[in-house]
């Protein structure tokens, strides 16, 4: 893993400085979109609106993105071919494609896109403690955002130990045969987790030192919410709303 | 094997959310009474929940000549308990969602379901099983570890199939369909992951036994045992 690039594009988005509320609800109405209204045409509508928002407005890299949908891409992939075949019992086990099948993976496949999309909306243009801010302004049990939020500081620490081990056995033939990267990754393993617990024992113990017993709460300020962003989000999803409606015949 | 956001059904999507709730709320009514009663704790179960993400990025060789990482369930369930697993698991999710692109916020129930929930309880089931047979440390580590895996991808593919029904041969024919489809990597994931594991506790059982002794992985030699740290965390910590 080369760090979280999905963080790093949040981080130096243009949209940044946005309102939490605000992106989350353009992610969220995009997403609701994309899954309940049917794939075509909403989820290339859906998929061409998210993308084009965080390429074009957010100033996000193509090829970022690119490699970020790389993995659920993946997934969809297979998911969809499985979908598409046919398992048909009668006269012996066999396999085929008809239009239905084909049609239903092709739709599923479509909702997924379009889901993908709208979420990396949200995840490359939002960072995680903006995020967790914004759910601990929901009422979420404090307890519970402030060890959601040690999880994300402390991840960095860790991904940086796991990089720098991972060298060095490297650099001793670790991984030069199967059985090697097994026991390679066996002491990996097990050196981040005593690492982790290490490192937590530390920083308890510092601030202990400087009586600090309570919350771990950092400063957050909130950003004012945008009326004209809320509007042209509603204006967006009213005109994918209405264009499935046509499409579907439901409107004249 | 996480199902990606927008693969399922808006239905099933929001049925395998409520599913997945209780055990998640109540992992996160005991996250906040521990946190409560030992505020020292936050700390080591966030560095619990970053070491359970940060096993994505360890690497596990493949016998299809790729490379593939675990999942922890297995590790997280017996090390931290499956109750802490299903709060912690549910956060790092979240994070794989929204920091890796794998998964989804709308698949997260179902994802929770399957990772969080089924896989620390049968791989904890499968380490105490294992256990009292007396098969020793090592194999039972192996069985939680494999058994975590393997139940999770099952259940993923019995959530798949529920979803998409064969139109021939109906949720029977989807279930052997996304079983088999996935098999491929998962079968040999599961046996690495396990075989992995058996490694892990041996240099653990090196370098941190105090720390297996307080979570209660190990027995504890002397007569009278200390209490027992809460779920999850270890007191004091031995570096590697």
């Amino acid at each position: 893993m080369r760090g979280l690039a999905i963080d790093d594009a949040a981080w130096s988005s243009r949209w940044r400085d946005h309102a939490v509320r605000d992106k989350a609800c353009l992610s969220l109405g995009l997403l609701l979109a994309a899954a309940l209204l049917p794939p075509w045409p909403t989820s290339a509508i859906v998929a061409v609106v998210a993308l084009g928002l965080l390429v074009g407005r957010a100033g996000t890299s193509l090829a970022l993105v690119a490699r970020a949908v790389r993995g659920p891409l993946a997934f969809v992939a297979i998911g969809s071919v499985s979908v598409a075949v046919v398992v048909s019992t009668s006269g012996g086990p066999f396999l085929s494609v008809t239009t239905d099948s084909a049609a239903r993976a092709a739709g599923v496949a479509g909702h997924a896109v379009a889901g993908c999309s709208a979420m990396l909306l949200l995840a490359m243009t939002t960072p995680m403690v903006d995020l967790l801010a914004g759910l601990r302004r929901l009422r979420l049990p404090a307890a519970c955002v402030e060890v959601a939020g040690l999880v994300y500081r402390m991840l960095f620490v860790l991904l940086e130990s796991v990089g720098t081990i991972r060298e060095s056995q490297a650099a001793r033939l670790g991984y030069s045969s199967p059985s090697r990267s097994l026991r390679s990754a066996g002491m990996l393993t097990a050196a981040t987790l005593t690492r982790s617990w290490s490192r937590a024992r530390r920083l308890e113990q510092g601030l202990a030192g400087r009586e600090l017993t309570g919350s771990l709460q950092t400063l957050d300020e909130p950003v004012p919410g945008s009326t004209a962003f809320l509007a042209a989000t509603a204006s967006a999803l009213v005109a994918i709303v209405a264009v499935a409606a046509l499409s579907a015949g439901v409107l004249p | 094997m996480h199902i990606a956001e927008g693969f399922l059904p808006p239905v099933h999507a929001a049925a395998w959310t409520v599913a997945a709730a209780p055990f998640v709320i109540h992992g996160g009514r005991s996250v906040v009474r521990q946190v409560r009663d030992h505020p020292e704790t936050k700390l080591l179960l966030g560095a619990s929940g970053a070491f359970t993400f940060v096993l994505s990025a360890i690497k596990l060789p493949s016998v299809t000549g790729s490379s593939s990482h675990p999942t922890g369930t297995g590790l997280g369930a017996v090390l931290f308990r499956p109750p802490v697993m299903a709060f912690l698991g549910t956060v790092v999710l979240l994070f794989q969602a929204l920091l890796l692109a794998h998964g989804g916020i709308t698949t997260l129930g179902a994802n929770a379901f399957s990772m969080a929930i089924v896989g620390p309880w049968v791989g904890y089931a499968a380490y105490r099983v294992v256990g009292r047979l007396g098969g020793g440390i090592s194999l039972s580590v192996f069985f939680a570890m494999a058994l975590a895996d393997l139940s999770t991808y099952c259940v993923t593919s019995m959530q798949l199939a529920l979803a998409f029904p064969d139109p021939s041969s109906g949720i029977v024919g989807a279930a052997s369909k996304f079983l088999s489809i996935f098999a491929v990597t998962q079968i040999p994931l599961a046996i690495a992951e396990g075989l992995l594991g058996v490694l892990v506790f041996r240099v653990l059982r090196d370098v941190a036994a105090p720390e297996l002794i307080r979570l209660g992985v190990l027995p504890d030699p002397t007569p009278d045992p200390p209490h027992r740290a809460p779920s999850g965390t270890p007191t004091e910590t031995t570096e590697a």
